[in-house]
């Protein structure tokens, strides 16, 4: 063993209590970046674009290489979906100018499911992985706030948890933390039936939609979509189909597993979705990490 | 001159090359999933303990270990106790070990090792994971293991030559 002197122990007994306190100190406010943290976070981010961008390149072309291997079945594929789609786009066209027609009727311009969409690319992913996070290319000079909803084409992947001038950090719909709620709701029967997601099983690689009401059925196969009510996210983004329908631990409401549409594995380009109706603090916003089972004392409102 | 920029050119490139190639990760494999962690920076950083200087393999520790916890974790104080910590308890192990390129990279990916399993211990503690040992054991450990021994057994030799040649010209200039 190493000899040690009096003030090498003093050193480290002073440095152990140094570190726990800020240990302690960063986990009680980790989302509000303080400003040295957010010059570290923007100098280091800038480094990360400038080197994610040859790598962007490279796996650029080998998913170039994979689509054109898979080129003759996708064109098989498409082509018998094309004609439905013509139907279709038709139908949503008369549906859109008829909806714009009876908002004007009841002069209610604004909408929950519009939004603006601000296009990030993916800088990093947390490498040691405990948490799933990923940093974005843009930050808070272009609009980017605290709570907004991230998805890709195929549906909603995460939230933004933290912002400083230039990147943000989005925490990916699977995460561990049991704080992480989402207002949703399962689209397709008679009626919209409301949940939120919470959690994620780990064992089946699904999300968990609870809170729903026991009076309402709901069926596998339907979709589960951002319900908007949550206070900021649009309403209608995808989120994930249902697979499988139990009661919860208490028997007093129904839980779903759903499987998630967004595919995680290699994000690259995400939208940051900005909703264009006011924002609100909801269960999507800043009440996320808040204790709602068991609330602190609040100011009543009378 | 150039060899001297060299060295911390590299621990910079290895710190930005780490989250590109976690993007690729977790991977599916079968029924399971499983991570994939790069450590490639602190297996650097402990090759330039053994091998170069120690007190200036626990500064880059920290330096490293502090931009880590900022830039990733939000929680400071992790990497950055760790990253020295191990730099030190390599470079104090040259006394006590002979300095084979093979006992270096096995006793370099076993302190990675025990570093994942304190960093485990951490996050279990502070209920960031409800992983159980086992599952920790066979879905990250193992796999970031293998991971990072084939690319210290790729990379290895490379680290220790360009070292080398770093303690050589600092002989030479010093003589």
């Amino acid at each position: 063993m190493p000899h040690f002197s009096n003030k090498k122990i003093i050193v480290l007994l002073v440095s152990t209590v140094f570190l726990v306190a800020l240990i302690g100190f960063s986990l009680s406010n980790r989302h509000n970046a303080t400003l040295p943290e957010q010059i570290i976070k923007d100098t280091v981010g800038f480094a990360q674009s400038v080197a994610a961008k040859p790598t962007g390149y490279i796996t650029g072309i080998y998913s170039n290489i994979e689509a054109l291997l898979n080129t003759y079945e996708e064109n098989k594929r498409l082509k018998s979906r094309l004609e439905n789609f013509v139907v279709l786009q038709s139908e949503v066209d008369g549906l859109k100018s008829e909806n714009k027609k009876l908002r004007e009727l009841i002069d209610k311009e604004d909408s929950l499911r519009d939004f603006q969409p601000i296009h990030a690319t993916v800088i990093a992913r947390n490498p040691d992985q405990w948490e799933e996070k990923i940093i974005l290319n843009k930050g808070q000079v272009h609009g980017i706030e605290k709570n907004m909803a991230v998805m890709t084409a195929q549906g909603l992947v995460g939230k933004i948890i933290a912002v400083t001038p230039f990147t943000s950090e989005v925490e990916l719909l699977y995460t561990k933390n049991a704080n992480y709620r989402i207002s949703a709701l399962v689209q397709g029967g008679k009626k919209d039936i409301v949940g939120a997601i919470e959690g994620y099983d780990g064992e089946r690689n699904e999300l968990i939609l609870k809170r729903i009401n026991p009076s309402f059925e709901v069926e596998v196969g339907k979709q589960v979509v951002s319900s908007g009510l949550g206070g900021i996210f649009p309403k209608g983004i995808l989120i994930g189909e249902v697979t499988e329908v139990t009661t919860e631990d208490f028997g007093l409401t129904k839980m779903a597993y759903v499987k998630p549409s967004a595919d995680f594995s290699m994000l690259e380009n995400v939208i940051v979705a900005k909703r264009d109706m006011t924002a609100i603090d909801g269960s999507d916003g800043d009440g996320t990490n808040v204790n709602l089972t068991d609330p602190p004392e609040e100011e009543e409102e009378e | 001159m150039f060899i001297r920029l060299l060295i911390p050119t590299i621990a910079v490139l290895l710190f930005l090359f780490e989250p590109l190639l976690a993007m690729f990760s977790p991977i599916v494999i079968g029924e399971q999933i499983v991570f994939l962690v790069p450590r490639f920076l602190i297996l650097y950083l402990i090759f330039i303990a053994i091998y170069y200087n120690r007190k200036r393999a626990v500064l880059y520790g920290l330096f490293f270990g502090l931009l880590y916890d900022v830039f990733y974790i939000d929680i400071i104080g992790l990497y950055s106790f760790l990253y020295p910590l191990l730099c030190f308890i390599a470079g104090w192990s040259v006394k006590y070990i002979h300095q084979h390129l093979v006992i270096t990279t096995v006793l370099a990916v076993m302190l990675v090792a025990s570093m994942e399993i304190a960093l485990y211990e951490f996050f279990f503690l502070i209920n960031f994971t409800p992983m159980t040992f086992q599952m920790f054991l066979n879905n990250r450990l193992i796999p970031t293991i293998m991971a990072n021994l084939i690319f210290l057994a790729m990379l290895g030799w490379a680290f220790k030559y360009l070292i080398n040649k770093r303690v050589l010209q600092r002989a030479h200039n010093g003589a």
